[in-house]
């Protein structure tokens, strides 16, 4: 058996398996889950360093054959999705809040096998076939997350939005494979689709659509605020912060510079969509009030770096997009992480309820210092070259507003976690949580992992850089961007003054909010214009499924279900009365009456003969 | 004789005389009535699929019963044939089986079993047929038969849809009649495979379309098809849903598709009326509440999918569309099954006084869940090769407006289904009391209809190969 199989078929097998375990073994389930994620991460870091032969199995009739192709972003990639499993099924070992186990781990285990499945699949419709199977573990993962409607409502949300934007990429797939003459996406490389004409300009949005949504860009994002409070945080640790972005991030490079030559206009299109996507998510995570929900924004608002940095187009952002990608998933999973264990010791979330558990849960804080600092962009934390890189990249493009939104979010970036932290490790320790203890091991270990990766990968840069971008560069014919370590040029005393702009920004926000650490946003919050928006925002007004399935579905249905009581009546109330009607004049004739049926006898044959071309 | 011509005589013969010895079986006993019914139907099953190793073997099997003036009986076994005599019969034999149970509690059994294996004698003697006239007489045989069981229960609303189904299926099917006799005046003969390759006449093709719409339940005939579900039983209702009217879209293929050369004109308008035979019902099927009108109204929205693969031209369509007819027929099955039990159990149809079932019918949710998924084309199930490859079709074809209109269809597909299982069973509990579970046999054939669905998109190069081999052998004028 080729090795490259057993990252995909090990975890499915696994989880298949997980269903004829009974609920009530203690530590079988767990112990099995994460067996099976370690071997496959083994098998992994083995397909990384020896790429395996590709392997190509008969499948669609003889046009398309299900081919797999480890090169060198696909294994970095897998060794990604694997990475994040082992550590996610590590740190699940006694995560309470997450359903059933045994369900939880089958949902796991699945994400993690199809996940593996579209990072390894060379074929366009192999890579969509594992992408959309995915929804499926998406909808049971959070609706078993939580028994309540919540969660349900939640998953059905999650589901139709990436349903729908499946969809979309499933008819993108179809037209590029169409243009192409091939559905693999190396054959494809060698003889990149143009923006020139309008199929493949269509083909392409739909792949960026399919892309981007799954990466929980905007105005896709919404589902992952509401999983937050309704699912659990190894979920979120997992699925939004970690595998969605990944694959999400990993298409929209392949699509944007390996499939496709883009122009000008489309460069100009992701630029905006990613600083947008900054904008926004961060705004709204910078006044929220609950940790899982104030991280999720945060899962959003990152996207936009990556997507800012792949859309500039030059070797240096797209190398920025792609550390970012790691880079991201690695401290969000762990933010992730520190908000389970927070959960877990504390009993819960909220912010206003929470304080001074730094004493307490020394590890746990730490990790979230690291990480927090990472995401802000700190140097030297991996957070910040990848950053660099993005800003490097955007700079280079001309556009400069592209460079102070993306600074704009650093900014704010830095002031939510300032708050976050303060709110949560720091200040008073309310009455309640005075005997708070620290996680246990099984939680603690992936997170300290996850944060050694966040020091490793900023101290030692080059590494991650070396190693995992700049092969996958290579291995998508993008020249190497000459990037060289940490240096104090100008871009890092920008950062000097983001940080410093943060810091007096939370002492304003403090001062105002009374010293109560969870009210330093308010300031923001309650600012006048800013206030009627984010109370619309609550409302969910800007929701494009909310208004989708309260106004547009609805009015669209409606339309056409009175399209459908038409034709109705056109096959059946309109001959029905138009028979009743010619039976009913034809039988008041028929009433008897000689000299009637005579008149009617001699007018029909006078009828007839005028008709028949008259007497000759 | 050889084997094959025997088995496929058979395949005719058994179901539709046997269809008339059920009430003497009846006579014995119950038992050996609903016994002899299955084994009807699971006799024409295999003898159906018997030949699928004759055709694959790049054969056909022929049988002749001579008529005057060239009305000769011709049964003919080819690929396309045998594939839908195949599908068609193996969901009547489930339909069968599950019936055991479903149909215990209800009058006038005899007939019923009767009518479901004449229904399927005749599907068979359509299928088989290769003389247009012949076609056309088990066409409307099958129509007998399902007016007799949409209006089972006999009161006075199930009469007037039994007879709006009567009516509009038959006023298409003389239209279709119209179009053979200008076929059989163009050409001097009505046997298929003399015709083969030949031109048909805009008129004669839009008669014969006429009559396709009417029996597929397709825009501007769709109507009937949800009103027929609202027939008591469930299972007559699935015998519509995922047996009759396929039989529109086989004459489709049959005709326009291996048969005849369409003309682009033809195709494109066809094209057009699936488009927005889609997105009616599928608008419709997310406004009513009645949970056999909802999955009959996805039906429609379904066929017009496969019109898209069968008039979109091109083979990787047409094979799309001959897939999508098996992954249909599998879930769409499940579906009406599922539904038949929640109905049982619930004692209602309205899904706004359901909710919550999934604590009280597990397997039944869990079936219908994957059923749903089947037909919404999520992989691994094998709805998602059909949609896939229907769509890809539909891109080679390269009209846009088509495109985007099956892309919302498919869209609204998601849409309704999830809102469908959203309301039964997880909603919030409506006052139903504690329903419970499908007795075994029922709640078996809806799970091994979820998990052929599985299972199909499992092993998808099988059927994809034969659909391939049969688009290769026998498709006409596709590119």
């Amino acid at each position: 058996m080729n090795l490259i199989l057993i990252p995909i078929v090990l975890p499915i097998a696994s989880a298949l398996a997980l269903l004829f375990i009974s609920e009530r073994t203690k530590y079988l389930k767990e112990l099995l889950a994460i067996g099976a994620a370690v071997v496959s991460l083994l098998a992994a870091a083995n397909i990384f360093l020896q790429p395996p032969p590709d392997l190509t199995l008969r499948w669609l009739g003889s046009w398309l054959a299900f081919s797999l192709h480890a090169d060198n972003l696909s294994a970095f990639l897998l060794l990604a999705v694997s990475l994040f499993s082992a550590a996610i099924s590590v740190y699940s070992f006694s995560t309470p809040n997450k359903g059933p186990a045994k369900w939880f781990f089958f949902n796991l285990l699945m994400t993690q096998g199809f996940a593996a499945g579209a990072a390894l699949s060379d074929n366009l419709v192999a890579m969509l076939f594992f992408w959309e199977g995915l929804l499926v573990f998406l909808y049971t993962f959070i609706a078993l997350s939580q028994d309540n409607h919540a969660a349900r409502r939640t998953a059905m949300k999650a589901f139709l939005i990436n349903g729908v934007t499946d969809l979309c990429l499933l008819v993108g797939i179809t037209i590029t494979a169409y243009i192409a003459g091939t559905a693999s996406m190396s054959e494809i490389s060698r003889d990149k689709l143009t923006l020139d004409y309008g199929w493949s300009m269509f083909a392409y949005v739909l792949l960026m659509i399919g892309a981007v949504s799954k990466a929980g860009a905007f105005p896709f994002h919404t589902w992952i605020p509401d999983a937050a409070t309704d699912s659990s945080a190894s979920f979120m640790a997992y699925v939004p912060a970690a595998i969605d972005k990944l694959l999400g991030i990993y298409f929209l490079a392949r699509a944007s510079v390996y499939l496709f030559s883009l122009n000008g206009t489309m460069q100009l299109v992701l630029m905006s969509l990613g600083a947008v996507t900054i904008l926004v998510a961060v705004m709204m995570a910078f006044v929220q009030k609950d940790y899982k929900r104030l991280l999720s924004y945060h899962a959003v608002s990152q996207t936009g770096y990556m997507i800012l940095g792949i859309g500039t187009l030059n070797p240096i952002g797209i190398a920025g997009g792609l550390f970012h990608m790691i880079n991201h998933a690695t401290y969000k999973s762990c933010l992730f992480m520190t908000a389970g264990s927070v959960e877990r010791q504390a009993g819960t979330t909220d912010l206003s309820r929470l304080g001074g558990l730094f004493r307490a849960m020394p590890v746990t804080g730490v990790c979230f210092l690291i990480a927090a600092a990472a995401i802000s962009g700190i140097a030297p934390l991996n957070g910040f070259f990848s950053k660099e890189l993005v800003y490097k990249g955007t700079l280079d493009t001309g556009y400069t507003v592209f460079f102070l939104a993306a600074e704009l979010g650093s900014f704010l970036t830095l002031a939510s976690f300032l708050k976050l932290g303060h709110s949560v490790f720091f200040g008073d320790c309310p009455e309640g949580l005075k005997d708070a203890k620290e996680a246990p091991f099984s939680m603690l270990l992936p997170m300290t992992a996850l944060a050694a990766i966040c020091v490793a990968f900023g101290f030692g840069a080059e590494l991650p850089l070396n190693w995992l971008v700049v092969p996958s560069l290579a291995g998508m014919n993008i020249p190497n961007p000459t990037m060289s370590g940490f240096h104090l040029d100008k871009l890092y005393f920008v950062s000097l003054i983001v940080i410093l702009a943060a810091v007096i920004n939370h002492i304003l926000g403090l001062a105002a909010g009374g010293g109560k650490a969870s009210k330093a946003s308010d300031h923001i919050h309650y600012a006048p214009v800013l206030k009627e928006t984010y109370a619309l925002a609550e409302r969910r007004a800007f929701d494009i499924y909310e208004l989708g399935m309260d106004k547009a579905v609805p009015a669209v249905s409606r339309l056409l279900f009175k399209a459908d009581r038409f034709f109705d009546w056109v096959i059946d109330t309109a001959p029905s009365s138009m028979a009743g009607f010619l039976g009913g004049t034809a039988s008041r004739f028929h009433n008897g009456s000689y000299p009637l049926y005579m008149a009617l006898t001699i007018a029909g044959a006078v009828i007839y003969i005028l008709l028949a071309g008259g007497l000759k | 004789m050889d084997l094959s011509i025997k088995m496929l005589i058979t395949a005719v013969a058994v179901p539709v005389f046997g269809a008339f010895l059920i009430p003497f079986a009846a006579r014995i006993s119950t038992a050996a009535r609903n016994a002899f019914a299955v084994l009807l139907g699971l006799f024409t099953f295999v003898a159906a699929a018997s030949l699928a190793s004759t055709v694959l073997g790049g054969q056909t099997a022929d049988f002749t019963l001579n008529f005057p003036r060239g009305f000769d009986l011709i049964l003919h076994a080819d690929l396309l044939s045998v594939f839908m005599a195949s599908v068609s019969a193996f969901v009547s034999a489930v339909i069968l089986i599950y019936s055991l149970d479903y149909i215990s509690h209800y009058d006038n059994q005899t007939e019923y079993y009767a009518m479901v294996v004449l229904f399927l004698g005749s599907m068979m003697g359509l299928v088989f047929s290769a003389n247009l006239l012949w076609m056309y007489v088990f066409w409307e045989m099958t129509g007998f038969a399902s007016w007799r069981l949409v209006g089972f229960f006999r009161s006075d609303r199930d009469v007037a849809k039994a007879n709006k189904t009567i009516l509009v299926t038959v006023f298409g099917a003389l239209c279709m009649l119209l179009g053979i006799i200008m076929v059989y005046f163009d050409h001097g003969t009505l046997d298929l495979r003399m015709l083969h390759g030949q031109a048909i006449s805009y008129a004669a093709a839009a008669f014969i379309l006429a009559g396709i719409l009417s029996k597929s339940a397709t825009l501007p005939f769709s109507t009937w098809l949800p009103d027929a579900g609202v027939a008591p039983s469930t299972v007559t209702s699935l015998l519509h849903a995922a047996v009759l009217v396929k039989i529109g879209v086989y004459a489709y293929a049959r005709i326009f598709g291996v048969t005849f050369a369409a003309p682009d004109a033809f195709s494109n308008t066809v094209l057009y009326l699936a488009g927005a035979s889609a997105l009616v019902s599928a608008g419709a099927a997310l406004i009513d509440t009645d949970i056999k009108r909802i999955i009959a109204y996805s039906t429609v929205s379904q066929i017009a999918f496969i019109f898209l693969g069968l008039a979109s031209g091109n083979k990787t369509a047409f094979v799309g569309a001959l897939l999508y007819i098996l992954m249909h027929s599998v879930a769409k099955g499940g579906l009406f099954l599922c539904a038949g039990i929640i109905e049982q159990n619930t004692h209602t149809k309205d899904i706004n006084k359901m909710g919550g079932l999934f604590a009280s019918m597990p397997v039944t949710g869990t079936a219908f869940a994957l059923c749903s998924l089947s037909v919404m084309g999520i992989p691994p199930f094998g709805g998602f090769f059909s949609k896939f490859l229907v769509f890809s079709g539909a891109a080679q074809n390269g009209n846009l407006a088509v495109l985007l209109m099956f892309l919302a269809g498919a869209v609204m597909t998601l849409l309704y289904l999830v809102r469908l299982f959203y309301k039964i069973f997880l909603g919030e509990p409506a006052g139903h009391g504690s329903p419970k579970e499908g007795s075994v046999t029922m709640v078996a054939s809806v799970m091994a209809l979820a998990l052929i669905g599985l299972a199909l998109g499992a092993l998808i190069y099988y059927p994809s190969a034969y659909a391939e081999l049969l688009t290769n052998t026998l498709g006409v004028n596709l590119q």
